[in-house]
């Protein structure tokens, strides 16, 4: 986090009083937003190709490579864990109780898609209009309460709506069963999702499914990097830093960190939704129960909090461990036990994740190649 | 049957529902209390209890964990209840002096979300540890039987003045638990150790100042709070499966509890295990009951219940039932 | 499909393509699209190509054409939860399949279709999956399976919630699922699928089934309470021993839903006694139902109202112990049965296992995955339209039911159903848990294509229309 700050006061500083290094002038470019949606258009959009097609042309058995549902799957998780750290990266604020926003929209959409169109985009409008509706109410409530009462509070409504779809509202939700009439239509009313893309080679990008997803995940970093740089982004981080301070200054802090909350529920509802047009199926385990919530918590916090792409290269690592390495001969039973162990390494050692290091690398090589001593 | 024969079955079984969250409230409350150390690796102490009951009590037969595969079809010491009784409490308490030392006391100048990250990482590892080496198949206790020769363990009983009847081990459980409950709160109010962690409740600093050494008592607090989680894994072993994932599973209701109770009242945790106990057991036997032309079945909702009555003493009691202001933020 | 077909064909290329490098790649590619785009028969067109693998004619689909000469099955078994115990014994009946069908042995030997060398001269291998009796967790396993193992079938269950959760898998991917243990209506009923296919019989038929024994032995004008597991199994037991014991004259006080994976059911069986019903009905199974029932007994229960398991097994009984005792249901099908295809299935499996007898799901298990291998055989490829076709309105009696059929309009196995009862404690040292009443002949059981849950079925395509 603290890193994200200082390189952006570089760069002013930098463009103001020196004369521009080579690596100053870069990270002015890479603070452009533009850049910054082109960048991971690619990444995206290489993925397939990278994840897939080269390990297959190099010989790797397909059991350890990844296919190409892991890496849709990765990317909606990587949205969710992108809505998931603007809270806990940028206000400091650990929600335990995520998975009622991206359970809630998945259930939303996967209902509505049966009862009134199974247009994806419509699905994926009602389903996170249901988690920022949910996300407000929520966080009204618990954001009375600060640090361990809010994780305490966000777990317990997690868990309340997972009873209640559970049961209570069984017939509705199909409780223990999962929703199963889910029925997902053509993209824009007339590209199936799972049809081929005629004119893109299939090395790169194969159905339609996989660009919806790609193009909501450039949205997200977009978006994720709007709010981040925009004033109320520094707001949000000055409340990170001390609340106190924050509040003297006459900021209401308690509606920013509402907000902070609304915008992180809307992109687990995104996600949400996005999930259950790919497996046109709700699963309430995978949903609403909280070890979803905790899922999130793990990926996020392993990737890197208060990083925009640290989220997503966690939400990658999550996936390739969970669905590969676990069918991997020896370490394949022990993988939800190693990933513990990394955590909690990652918690004590390395509190800015796994990208929290790559940054601190890529710094490394910046100073010696901008020769400044910032 | 009786309308006071329901009310006994009832009572007995919310009281002993509440029993376990009892326990584990105790030590999660004090623990947070003291400490302001929140440990979400407090399910996984209930989860060792039960485990480590589990092998004393009786021999099992593993299937499907690593253990099998390295030489060890079965295990266990079958030595049966009474010795799981007394060794478990013991040992957790010797796991409880180990978290504290070594994964609590360098977190205690972290921040919370720190705290919460490091102690849910631990409960992941210690369920898993356990899904690797024993498996994540379901076990459950062969039922205590007879204890000393005189009073029966098991088995139903006739209540007098009514016709129900009810498994005794039920009502051992809330015996065991009173008895504990009163023991640990004798300790905190009534000798110095418990002045020692209750003035360092209140003012850690001064206490410090005073020139008294409060690492110890801190510690010792710790330990007894794990082996309370322990216990409840034993005695509540007979009426509940054994897996790897009960202690996440327990983990809420326990906060729930603590929540509602109020953060470093031992009081106020049995309050709050009592009263969710009850509401839980209520509205399952409620079932449905017509209301003005509409029929409600309450029996769908006794999960969701506890949460309500959470939401309710929270928004309108945020210490806590039996909390003080001071202690609860 | 299109899709499918592609991703295929291009996996292909880039094999033989070897080191023909990206550019390369992209060219081809591009060929094969071009090949067959345009129009909807464009299966036919790519046929030709795969046809080089195994001389058959048949476009790719879901996982067919079989990369290398390995046949992967999956095994999607519950090694978690409630319903745990019944998962070890299915997985080890799976195992056991696999090694037959490589190397002979058990029904392999006698059945014409199956060689014991493989199938299709493809070696059998097996990936395996826990479901932790969760439907969820099910689907995801199920849906890996397909993706990253490339199964080119898979099987499982116990739990229906978790079978109708992988038949959307399979239906979806267009790669066939077996069912093990799923008793729900809903199986082959409302979530019927043409991926899938179930020996086992479901909740209507065990309520046909028990209907004269339990009026023969308890009497005709009685109440009854039901305690029912709140998913798809649950609720279709609940429903259908409503309905045919209330065709008996019984008359239901109440039917109260539990959630799955209950360790405690004393408050449940609280409201059961003081209902003061004759007959209480504990629609539980597994670690839940062996629970249910003990807790029942320790509360007394048993000594004013009979109890009755619609559907219970060897591992159940085994972890309920005495409180078994004279308690009416039906299981899938027991060692005792006494016919040559039983007989030599228990003998297999002992000698495999230690000594071990077989439990109904295991049987399930074993014949499912030989039934599917001799279609396969029967079919002369795994191209599953045409495996599915051999399936549909098959008749056998070679897994020690009787004479069978798997019905085409819903694939449901029409087949007949043993009603047992529970051994007291004593009677159960010889490794018997219970006895067998009666073998209901599939005639009295069973409802046409149009009506019961088989009027709510609509199967779904093949996938080669």
């Amino acid at each position: 986090m603290s890193d994200e700050v200082g390189s952006a006061e570089a760069t002013e500083s930098g463009d103001v009083e020196r004369s521009p290094s080579l690596y100053d002038r870069w990270l002015a470019v890479r603070e452009r937003e533009a850049t910054i949606a082109v960048l991971t258009f690619v990444g995206v959009f290489l993925a397939p190709f990278i994840l897939v097609v080269l390990p297959e042309l190099l010989g790797i058995p397909r059991q350890y490579s990844w296919y190409r549902n892991l890496v849709i799957l990765a990317l909606i998780w990587g949205i969710f864990a992108i809505g998931f750290d603007l809270l806990l990266g940028f206000t400091g604020l650990l929600s335990f109780g995520h998975a009622m926003f991206w359970g809630t929209a998945a259930y939303t959409a996967g209902i509505f898609s049966a009862n009134v169109t199974g247009s994806p985009i419509a699905m994926i409008l009602v389903g996170t209009t249901a988690a920022v509706l949910l996300a407000w109410v929520i966080g009204w409530i618990s954001l009375r309460r600060g640090g361990i009462y809010f994780a305490i509070l966000t777990l317990a409504f997690g868990q309340m709506i997972y009873y209640i779809a559970l049961s209570p509202l069984g017939n509705l939700t199909g409780g223990e069963n999962g929703f199963t009439g889910v029925e997902v239509g053509p993209l824009l009313g007339l590209l199936p999702l799972g049809a081929e893309i005629a004119f893109v080679p299939d090395a790169l990008v194969e159905t339609w499914m996989y660009v919806l997803v790609g193009l909501m995940t450039v949205l997200a970093v977009v978006v994720g990097n709007r709010v981040l740089n925009s004033p109320y982004g520094i707001v949000l981080r000055a409340v990170r830093e001390n609340e106190q301070r924050a509040e003297f200054v006459g900021l209401n802090v308690w509606r920013y960190k509402l907000m902070a909350f609304i915008i992180s529920g809307a992109f687990a509802g995104v996600a949400g939704s996005l999930y259950v047009i790919q497996r046109s199926f709700v699963p309430i385990e995978n949903t609403l129960n909280w070890t979803v919530s905790g899922e999130i918590v793990i990926m996020t916090v392993l990737g890197g909090v208060g990083s925009l792409f640290g989220p997503l290269l966690g939400a990658g690592l999550y996936m390739y461990v969970a669905n590969i390495v676990s069918g991997m001969p020896t370490i394949g039973d022990f993988w939800h036990m190693i990933l513990g162990l990394v955590f909690i390494a990652v918690v004590v050692l390395a509190p800015n994740g796994i990208w929290g290091r790559v940054e601190w690398l890529r710094e490394r090589v910046g100073e010696t190649l901008g020769g400044d001593d910032r | 049957m009786s309308i006071l024969g329901d009310l006994v079955v009832l009572l007995v079984n919310g009281l002993q529902t509440g029993a376990i969250y009892v326990l584990l409230a105790i030590g999660l409350s004090i623990i947070l209390g003291t400490l302001k150390f929140v440990n979400f690796a407090h399910g996984a102490l209930y989860v060792i209890g039960a485990y480590l009951g589990l092998l004393i009590t009786q021999e099992i037969s593993i299937s499907n964990g690593r253990l099998a595969e390295w030489g060890f079809p079965a295990i266990g010491l079958d030595w049966g209840f009474f010795a799981a009784l007394a060794i478990v409490p013991m040992l957790v308490f010797v796991v409880g002096l180990a978290m504290e030392r070594f994964v609590a006391r360098p977190f205690y100048d972290r921040p919370d979300t720190d705290q919460i990250l490091v102690t849910f990482g631990l409960a992941i590892v210690v369920q898993e540890l356990i899904h690797a080496l024993i498996g994540p198949r379901t076990y459950s206790y062969e039922t205590p039987s007879e204890a000393f020769g005189l009073l029966p363990l098991s088995g139903p009983v006739g209540v007098p003045l009514s016709s129900v009847t009810i498994d005794v081990w039920r009502i051992w459980v809330i015996a065991i638990t009173a008895i504990l409950v009163i023991g640990v709160y004798a300790i905190v109010e009534y000798t110095d150790f418990g002045l020692v962690v209750k003035a360092g409740t209140r003012d850690p600093e001064m206490v410090r100042l005073l020139g008294i050494k409060i690492t110890r008592p801190y510690l010792v607090m710790f330990g007894i709070g794990a082996a309370l989680a322990g216990i409840a894994g034993v005695v509540g072993g007979p009426l509940q499966n054994i897996n790897p994932e009960i202690g996440m599973t327990i983990l809420v209701p326990a906060f729930l509890t603590v929540v509602i109770g109020g953060v470093g009242s031992i009081r106020g945790a049995v309050l709050g295990g009592t009263l969710i106990g009850m509401v839980q057991v209520t509205l399952i036997s409620l079932g449905s009951v017509g209301l003005g032309g509409f029929e409600v079945n309450f029996t769908p909702w006794a999960q969701v219940g506890i949460y309500v009555l959470a939401v309710i003493v929270l928004l309108t009691r945020p210490q806590g039932l039996l909390g003080s202001e001071e202690v609860s933020t | 499909m299109a899709h499918d077909d592609k991703s295929v064909s291009r996996r292909r290329i880039l094999k033989n393509a070897g080191a023909a490098g990206v550019a390369g790649l992209a060219g081809l590619s591009g060929c094969s699209e071009g090949g067959d785009g345009g129009d909807g028969g464009g299966d036919g067109g790519d046929g030709g190509g795969d046809g080089g693998d195994g001389g058959e004619d048949y476009p790719s689909l879901g996982n067919y054409p079989i990369e290398g000469d390995t046949a992967t099955f999956g095994f999607n078994v519950p090694q978690s939860g409630p319903y745990s115990s019944e998962g070890e014994d299915e997985l080890r009946a799976y195992e056991l399949a696999v090694e037959h069908l490589n190397n002979g042995g058990g029904w392999v030997d006698e059945w014409d279709d199956l060689s014991g060398d493989g199938v299709l001269d493809y070696e059998v291998d097996f990936v395996e999956g826990d479901t932790a009796t969760d439907a969820s967790t099910a689907e995801q396993s199920a849906s890996r399976m397909v993706d990253r193992d490339g199964v080119i079938m898979f099987a499982g269950g116990s739990s229906s919630a978790v079978a109708i959760a992988q038949q959307g898998v399979a239906q979806d991917k267009k790669v066939m699922f077996t069912c093990c243990l799923t008793h729900s209506n809903d199986t082959t009923g409302r979530d019927c699928v043409r991926y899938s296919f179930r020996e086992m019989f479901n909740a209507y038929m065990t309520g046909q089934a028990l209907k004269p024994v339990l009026v023969d032995e308890y009497g005709d004008d009685l109440d009854f309470y039901q305690l029912y597991a709140d998913y798809s199994w649950g609720k279709t037991v609940e429903e259908s021993m409503r309905q045919f014991m209330t065709e008996a004259g019984w008359s239901e006080i109440d039917s109260v839903a539990t959630p799955l994976d209950t360790s405690d059911f004393s408050s449940y069986l609280s409201e059961a006694q003081s209902s003061e019903a004759d007959v209480l009905f504990l629609d539980h199974y597994g670690l839940d139902g062996a629970n249910s029932l003990s807790d029942a007994v320790d509360a007394g229960i048993d000594e004013d109202m009979e109890i009755v398991m619609p559907l219970y097994n060897r591992p159940m009984a085994e972890a309920a112990s005495s409180a078994i005792e004279g308690i009416f249901g039906t299981v899938a099908w027991d060692s005792q049965i006494d016919n040559e295809p039983s007989n030599s299935f228990t003998e297999a499996f002992g000698e495999a296992y230690d000594g071990r007898v077989p439990s109904g799901p295991a049987q399930l298990a074993y014949s499912g995955a030989l039934q599917y291998a001799a279609a396969v055989e029967r079919a002369g490829t795994f191209y599953p339209p045409e495996v599915i076709r051999e399936l549909e309105g098959y008749e056998y009696d070679n897994i020690g039911m009787d004479e069978e059929t798997m019905r085409a309009c819903d694939h449901q196995a029409q087949r007949a159903i043993p009603v047992v009862r529970g051994l007291s404690e004593s009677d159960q040292s010889d490794g018997n848990y219970f006895e067998i009443v009666n073998i209901t002949s599939r005639d009295d059981v069973g409802y046409g294509c149009d009506e019961g849950p088989a009027a709510k079925c609509e199967l779904g395509d093949y996938g080669d229309e």
